[in-house]
């Protein structure tokens, strides 16, 4: 049986890192979340520029995202900072939170009284949390607590080719083995609508794909009313183009490539947990930061991201593992790319190439750095709005 | 000599892994089998090369779907990009 090392959480998936989370309901508490995390050791903030001034579905979204991310398995306890009079209310985040079993705490600065006390209150009830997790060992899980996510950005002519369909294999095999794994970018999916629909496992999933679909079609439709470049024909680059990319449903095509061959269970709305194991579809727009961060709120502990042009983003406390497959890039940006898939192109097989890759996923989810994560980068959290 | 991909075994397009001068003879592998097609034109890496005959509103498959129809007949060999393939899905207007 395949297997990785992680970290066992009191409800759901584990975790493939043991960090404590500072995050604050509000960007207020920015600073104060951001010097905590500053002060103590084994922890990560995550300052965004959301969280007041916000109503419906754009408030609800924020929610959401926080809440999921709040509960991801990756940390093991979570330091919640308010400022006390912000719309989204600190304490709420806090509850979604402890309902998932985890131990949280919560700093609101006007009641602490300042900056300083907050902060100070805060670093002690983070450091409190470190030595709590770094208690806990590695035990041994299969392959079926795993939940991928996918993702693509920087898209070139090896993309189709050799990095996704390298990526759809291991996907293929977590899914088979019991695990899960969300594919998103709905802005890309245009055009390979009906493709999807009919991987659906029922007629009221199928019917649930060409709804978002067509629902992003509306938006991307009305965001691009009154711009030069009209709403579809802008979803397809010059540089595509110029990659050999002809049309809408060739791309889209090219991208699914990396959810493999699975039956689609379902529609995820964005910041919703994954529902068990299978191949899922989450509603959120291609851009990077922004789907990498719905898939973490939905609870993938790892996102295997795939590039031909290439890209060092990462997440801080998920690891964001880049796969090319275009071996230049990978040569020039050998520091930020984890795998080159691009032997594909010189005649190896799929399957060699997956094999190789899922091997790295798992090193990954043992422990194993991804580039991204050695460097520290950490600009794909990004709460999407309407 | 320059290789080509045929994804999937129904495809009538392949991509090219190199860049192809006219004339000049490829090696298509596919799952299934690997053939050898004369380019009759310049074709860049990842571009598409016809591996059939394609009439006028033939369907044009990659990955095993159609991608759009030919606009006119394209011979065997050609290169088949904007100029020569058309997709109702995704037009500008």
């Amino acid at each position: 049986m395949e297997t990785f090392m992680g970290y066992r959480r009191p409800r759901g998936l584990p975790g493939v890192r043991n960090l404590v989370a500072v995050i604050p309901s509000v960007f207020c508490a920015n600073t104060v979340a951001r010097q905590i995390s500053d002060r103590v050791a084994g922890t990560v903030s995550f300052c965004h520029p959301v969280g007041c001034s916000q109503v419906g579905l754009d408030l609800e979204l924020t929610a959401r995202a926080l809440k999921g991310l709040g509960r991801h398995p990756n940390f093991y306890g979570v330091v919640v900072v308010g400022l006390g009079c912000e719309r989204f209310r600190a304490r709420e985040l806090a509850e979604s939170i402890a309902e998932a079993g985890k131990p949280v705490e919560l700093v609101i600065i006007q009641e602490e009284g300042d900056t300083l006390k907050a902060v100070d209150k805060g670093a002690r009830l983070a450091a409190k949390l470190v030595e709590e997790a770094a208690r806990q060992p590695r035990e041994e899980f299969p392959l079926s607590q795993l939940c991928l996510g996918l993702k693509c950005g920087g898209t070139d002519a090896t993309s189709g080719l050799a990095a996704n369909p390298s990526l759809g294999w291991v996907a293929d095999r977590i899914v088979e083995a019991g695990g899960a794994a969300i594919f998103t970018e709905v802005t890309e999916l245009l055009g390979a609508e009906h493709i999807l629909a009919r991987r659906a496992v029922n007629p009221q999933v199928a019917g649930a794909i060409m709804a978002t679909i067509a629902d992003m079609e509306t938006r991307l439709q009305a965001a691009t009313a009154s711009c030069g470049i009209q709403n579809r024909s802008a979803l397809i680059s010059p540089g595509n183009e110029d990659g050999g990319v002809t049309t809408v449903v060739e791309k889209a095509l090219g991208g699914i490539h990396k959810a493999g061959r699975s039956p689609i269970r379902g529609v995820l709305a964005y910041g919703e947990e994954v529902k068990g194991p299978g191949l899922y579809l989450l509603d959120c727009a291609g851009h990077d930061g922004e789907a990498v961060t719905g898939l973490v709120a939905s609870g993938c502990q790892i996102v295997a991201f795939t590039t031909g042009r290439g890209t060092p983003t990462g997440f801080s406390g998920v690891p964001v593992v880049k796969i090319t497959g275009n071996s230049a890039t990978f040569q020039r940006m050998q520091f930020n790319i984890d795998f080159n898939a691009g032997g594909v192109i010189e005649g190896l097989s799929i399957a060699g190439a997956g094999s190789e890759l899922l091997r790295l996923i798992k090193r990954v989810a043992s422990g194993e750095p991804a580039r991204a994560e050695l460097l520290q980068h950490n600009e794909l959290f990004c709460v999407t709005r309407v | 000599m320059p290789r080509a991909l045929k994804i999937n075994p129904r495809d009538n397009v392949a991509v090219v892994l190199n860049d192809v001068q006219s004339g000049e003879e490829v090696v298509v592998n596919g799952e299934e089998e690997t053939i050898r097609l004369t380019a009759r034109e310049e074709i860049a890496f990842g571009h598409k090369i016809a591996l059939i005959p394609l009439e006028a509103d033939q369907p044009v498959i990659k990955y095993g779907e159609e991608i759009g129809r030919a606009r006119v007949a394209i011979p065997a060999g050609n290169w088949i990009h904007l100029h020569n393939l058309y997709c109702q899905r995704g037009r500008g207007d």
